[in-house]
Parts: C-alpha cells; sequence; structure tokens
C-alpha cells in the first residue's frame, strides 16, 4: 500500500464526528469612514497612504530621490498615467510614464536577478480592503512579483472606488481557482525578531505607499 | 533533563526572566487591542473554530480534492507517512536536479521533521531566511518561539553572533543595523539559490492553493527567483474553500502579533508561469505529512488540537511559558499548544509538560480557533497516570492522597494530627518538606483549625443568634 493510501486510510479509520460549518447571517459592514480606518490599519502595518488624483499621483507620492535622478523603476503595464513633476517637466504625461517604464528591466532570466539594485516598483492593485489596511494585487508576471519584493521602495495604487469592508467581502471578489499567485500586501517588509524592534526593510521594500486614485 | 530542570536554570538569571516575561506579556497586550477593533470577534472564533472541526472531520475527502486541483494546476503532490519519509522526498527532488542550494522561510513542520540536519549531513546548503530563524540556526539552536524563534536572544546577543557570522563591527547592538546586514547577507543567497521550501499555513481543498503568511516577504523572495518550490504541509492544514479563509485571516496576525494583518498573504495555485527562457521550467511540489497527526486524530480528547493555527497567543498569554523559556519544553512546539501535541508522540519523554500549567485557563481564552488547551492539559494528567508515566514519588504521593480523600474521617483526623505537629515546626523545616513548591515562597502560617471546623463554629454562632 502506497504512503497515500495508507495516510487516507488511517484518517478514514478514526473520522472526528461531522459537525454543522456555522456560518454568521451577517458581516461587519463599512465603516463610516474606511478610508481613515485603512490609513490607521495601514500605518500600523509600516505603509503610508495618500490619496490622490488619477493623472497626478507620480506627484503626490514620495519618492526616494529627485525624480530626475531615478535610474532603476519598475512599474507594472496596468499602471495609468500620470503628468510630470516639474522640473521633468519638458517631457509630456505619457512620455513621462513611459520614460520612468523605460528605466525598467526586460523578462529574461538574467533580468529577474538583475532587478536587484531596483530603487523603485510601481504596481496597481485590484481593491483595497478597509479593516486591515491591504490590498489585493495579482502581479501581471513572476518578474513584477519579483520586483515588488526586490525594490527598495513599493507604491501600489488601487481605484478609490474600489474598497471593501473586510477579508470576507475580498474574497467574494477574488476567483481562486483561477489565480496563480495572487497576494495581499500591506506595509513594506518588516521584522520584529531582534528584541522585538520594529524595523522596517526585512528583506524587500523599506517603505510601502498606498495610493488611493481618484478619478 | 527535563522541563523543570531548564526552567530552573532559566530563573536563575532575575532580570532576564523578568524581560523575557515582560516582552511576551507586551505581545500579548497587542493581541488584546487588536482584538478589541473587530466586532464581531467572538462569532470570529467560532466561526474558524467550526470550519477546523468540520475539516477534521473529512480530511480524506478534502485532501483527495486538494490533490486533484493542485494536480490541474500543475503541481507534483507527495505524501509522506512521516519524518523520515518527508526528508527523503525533499531530498530526491533535489538530488535528481543537482541542486544543492537552497532557501528556505519558516516552517514548523520542518523542524519537526529535522529537516535541515538532515539535508545538510549530505551536503546540502540550506538556509533558514527569516530572520529570527536565522539567528536560531547560526547559533546552532532551535527556535524558542513558533512565531518568534529568536524572542528569547538580547540584541546585544545577536550583535555578536554577527560579529562572527558576518563581520559586524564590535558592540553593535542596534536592532535597524543588524537586521540591514542580515538583509544584505540573505539577498546574495537568495539570488543564489536553486530551490525555495516553504510551509503552508493554510491548504485550500477546492482550488488546490495554498497560502503563506510573512512580514519579511522571505517566502515570496525564496519561490520567486529559483525554479523549484517544494511547499511542505501537514495534514490538519486543509480548509475547504477560499471563503473559509477570510475568518481565518482575519484571526491570525491579531491573535499572533497583534497586527491587523502580515505584510504578505500569498496564494499559490500550481508552479508559477514558465518565463526565463533558458532557464529550467519553474516547477512546484508539494510534500503532505502526516507525522502522528493521522494518531492524534484518532484520540477524541485530543483532536481539537489539529485546528491550531500557529499563531502563537497561547505561548506568549501563559504564565509558565513566559516565565521559563520555550526551551525548557525540549519539543519543537513549546508553550500550552506543544504540552498538549507532544505527549501525544512520546509520552514517555514528554509526560512532565501537562504539568508545567496552573490551569489559569488564559490559553483557551485567547485560543482563536477555541482549542480547549487546559481542559486537554488536565485530561492529559489523567492519561499520563494510568499509562504509569507519573515518577514513583508522584504515584505513590497521589495514590495515598486519593485513598485518604475517599475516607473524609480519617482524612480528618490525619490531617488535625498534621497540624498539631506542623505548627511546632520551624517554618525552614516545613518549606524544605514542601518543596519545589517553596522554592521561592514561604508557606503560609498554618492554621489552629481547619476550614470544615471553623465552618462548623460559625452554624453553631449562627444558631445562638446575635447575643
Amino acid at each position: 500500500m502506497s504512503a497515500r493510501d495508507q495516510i487516507l486510510a488511517a484518517l478514514t479509520r478514526h473520522p472526528a464526528p461531522p459537525v454543522e460549518p456555522a456560518r454568521p447571517e451577517s458581516r461587519p459592514e463599512m465603516p463610516a469612514n474606511p478610508w481613515s480606518v485603512l490609513e490607521e490599519r495601514l500605518a500600523q502595518n509600516g505603509g503610508r497612504l495618500v490619496h490622490s488624483h488619477s493623472g497626478a499621483w507620480i506627484d503626490s507620492v514620495k519618492w526616494p530621490c529627485e525624480f530626475a535622478e531615478l535610474t532603476h523603476v519598475y512599474v507594472a503595464k496596468n499602471v495609468p498615467e500620470s503628468s510630470p513633476t516639474p522640473p521633468a517637466s519638458q517631457l509630456s504625461p505619457t512620455a513621462h510614464l513611459s520614460t520612468l517604464t523605460s528605466r525598467g528591466v526586460g523578462a529574461t532570466a538574467k533580468a529577474m536577478r538583475d532587478l536587484e539594485p531596483l530603487e523603485v516598483t510601481v504596481l496597481y492593485a485590484d481593491f483595497a480592503v478597509a479593516e486591515n489596511g491591504a490590498v489585493w494585487h495579482v502581479p501581471a508576471s513572476a518578474l513584477e512579483r519579483t520586483a515588488a519584493l526586490l525594490a527598495e521602495h513599493l507604491i501600489v495604487l488601487v481605484p478609490a472606488s474600489s474598497l471593501v469592508a473586510t477579508l470576507h467581502h475580498a474574497y467574494e471578489r477574488i476567483a481562486l481557482a483561477e489565480t496563480r499567485f495572487g497576494w495581499f500586501l500591506s506595509g513594506p517588509s518588516k521584522t520584529a525578531d531582534i528584541e522585538q524592534s520594529l524595523v522596517l526593510g526585512a528583506h524587500g521594500p523599506r517603505t510601502m505607499q498606498l495610493v488611493a486614485l481618484e478619478s | 533533563m527535563g522541563h523543570v530542570d531548564r526552567a530552573r536554570e532559566f530563573v536563575r538569571d532575575e532580570s532576564r526572566t523578568k524581560w523575557h516575561d515582560e516582552s511576551l506579556w507586551f505581545v500579548r497586550a497587542k493581541r488584546d487591542d487588536a482584538a478589541d477593533t473587530v466586532p464581531d470577534w467572538e462569532a470570529l472564533r467560532d466561526e474558524a473554530a467550526t470550519i477546523k472541526r468540520d475539516a477534521l472531520s473529512r480530511l480524506p475527502d478534502l485532501w483527495r480534492q486538494f490533490e486533484t486541483a493542485a494536480t490541474e494546476a500543475g503541481a507534483v503532490v507527495h505524501w509522506a507517512r512521516d519524518a523520515e519519509e518527508h526528508n527523503q522526498i525533499v531530498l530526491d527532488l533535489l538530488e535528481e536536479r543537482g541542486f544543492r542550494r537552497v532557501v528556505k522561510s519558516k516552517s514548523m513542520l520542518t523542524e519537526e521533521c529535522g529537516l535541515n540536519p538532515f539535508l545538510e549531513a549530505r551536503g546540502i546548503e540550506i538556509i533558514d531566511t527569516d530572520l529570527g530563524e536565522r539567528i536560531v540556526q547560526l547559533r546552532n539552536e532551535p527556535p524558542s518561539h513558533i512565531v518568534m524563534p529568536a524572542i528569547h536572544l538580547k540584541r546585544s546577543e545577536v550583535g555578536k553572533l554577527f560579529e562572527k557570522e558576518m563581520g559586524a563591527p564590535v558592540g553593535l547592538d542596534d536592532p535597524d543595523a543588524l537586521t540591514a546586514l542580515a538583509r544584505k547577507d540573505l539577498r546574495k543567497r537568495f539570488i543564489a539559490a536553486e530551490a525555495g521550501i516553504t510551509g503552508v499555513n493554510f491548504a485550500v481543498a477546492e482550488t488546490g492553493s495554498f497560502v503563506v503568511v510573512t512580514n519579511e516577504g522571505n517566502a515570496d523572495l525564496g519561490t520567486a527567483l529559483p525554479s523549484l518550490h517544494i511547499a511542505c504541509v501537514g495534514l490538519e492544514k486543509i480548509i475547504p474553500a477560499p471563503s473559509d479563509l477570510a475568518p481565518f485571516l482575519r484571526l491570525l496576525a491579531r491573535s499572533a502579533t497583534g497586527q491587523p494583518i502580515s505584510a504578505y498573504t500569498s496564494h499559490f495555485r500550481g508552479p508559477r508561469e514558465a518565463e526565463d527562457i533558458g532557464s529550467p521550467a519553474p516547477a512546484m511540489h508539494i510534500v503532505i505529512v502526516d507525522n502522528g497527526r493521522s494518531d492524534l486524530l484518532a484520540q477524541p480528547s485530543f483532536r481539537d488540537a489539529l485546528a491550531c493555527i500557529r499563531c502563537g497567543a497561547c505561548l506568549n498569554t501563559c504564565p509558565v511559558y513566559r516565565r521559563s523559556g520555550g526551551h525548557s519544553y525540549g519539543t519543537t512546539i513549546p508553550g500550552p499548544i506543544g504540552s498538549v501535541l507532544e505527549p501525544s508522540r512520546d509520552p514517555k519523554a514528554h509526560a512532565e509538560l501537562p504539568h508545567a500549567c496552573t490551569l489559569c485557563g488564559s490559553c483557551t481564552n485567547v485560543c482563536p480557533v477555541r482549542v480547549p488547551l487546559h481542559h486537554q492539559l488536565l485530561t492529559w494528567r489523567a492519561h499520563l497516570a494510568e499509562g504509569g508515566h507519573h515518577p514513583t514519588r508522584r504515584r505513590v504521593a497521589f495514590g495515598l492522597a486519593g485513598r485518604l480523600f475517599a475516607h473524609p474521617r480519617a482524612y480528618e483526623i490525619l490531617t488535625k494530627a498534621g497540624r498539631r505537629v506542623a505548627r511546632r515546626l520551624p517554618t525552614a523545616w516545613l518549606d524544605r518538606l514542601t518543596s519545589p513548591w517553596t522554592e521561592a515562597r514561604t508557606l503560609p502560617p498554618i492554621p489552629a483549625r481547619s476550614f470544615r471546623e471553623q465552618m462548623r463554629a460559625r452554624a453553631r454562632q449562627a444558631t445562638k443568634g446575635p447575643r
């Protein structure tokens, strides 16, 4: 008998008695001030909330250095266009984003590892969860997933209209059976493994900004 | 050396004991604050508890369903009856590809199976990537906590370790600087790794997906670059459907560290897409492990412990754990949940653990999936006594006490005589006689009359009425 069959047989011999799964009739509703709840919870996780107009998010976020000095940036393909920040104002809005994108790296085996000196990664998430300050994001590729982890700073854009109250509502929107990889992100990579002192940037990004885009 | 001896070692350093106690209580307090922000917290605990108990009642069906769905998604599913089989499966997967460099993210299951020493002995470099895990790995010791593996160490001790292992400057003890050093060192290893091993927090039967939760992002980084992902999962980790994830993820981080959610909650379903030209095609292997879990399922008094989601809340709240340290338990999983789980593996070796408990019930009160921990610990004591696992001294003493309690008249005469003698003895003598309770405290004065005598006297007075 194979290990599989032996294990399944052992589990069949002594099952726990059946129970009726409890499903509460109601779930917590959207709080009156959902974005301030989200802002507080995200801050607890070490992240920062920014509100912005969809076309101007580049102006609204904090960049680690002068915008023009950024050299290694990954911008996800689905990130909406934004108008440029002076002094880079010579560029047209779309040109600006494409300049940003062109500083990214291609999707070759070498490039995955060459993502290493990445300064900033910009992602576009599906929706945000008010109760815990998380966003649901499905990377377009393995490269995008890696870029989100190897960058020093992470910026995640999310449409302000797509906010859900709790994780219960979140899973109603997620098609897990069709999702090869998806994640809830909340705040930067962090650890408190040395004497419970919170350190941001354990392995991945040291900062995380969530941008709520108003259309 | 048993728990008592190791705990005695630990408490010898009073200031460290106090520090350890307070660090964990700080986490417990954060858990309370986080729970208070959730209006439906208690209903959520009920829901999570019943989902797990429902899953435990139909494990074979759920795992078959998981196997089918995961296979459809392109993963390869393996089954391991015990730790040896598990380790061998992992080794074979690495050896058939000629892989030598492995990164691992925190998994108590691979700790339980002794995977690290097994692979190291066969020439494979396996690096724990969770910072706390890495620290204890470099110190060559097991984790002392299931969520905070290095909670027993002070920053100066980590500094000394990094001085030796990572070239830290002498005297460096700033957590930010120490973490930065580890980050730099581990980043190289992530980039160089050929395979990534992760644990599993939840396996979803319906979709063949599984969820891994970390704050550091190490499970993600460890599986994003290497072509081979091996996920090791215990039989108890299965839940039926994606919607079942919500109650658990709402409870888990809040119970563990008081966070609203962990930084990374990753959902995997099959290997990642083949994208890298010229590198091996990405592969995902899932190893489903029994290693004593089906035996535990067969024990009605203890099977509820299989509902545990390893949040560590019962450790943080336990007055014994906080003051004796994780290593004093001498087990993979310490604290209340460890004291329930470990005796089922080896009753003889761990017979002491259910006694390392004051039955205060705090663990049961904080458990997000309502495992009746302190009731189980009490039940274990009875089981272990019946199994003859108590030390002779306790067996004789309990035997005599049992007989005495069965005869009230004899009890009264004997205790009366005992009190009379005891009241004449010097306190220091009495303390020595009643050791170990009086090692760190002294007995209260022995009263002249027993409780029953006092009550009888009061009753007499009451019938006489006020004078």
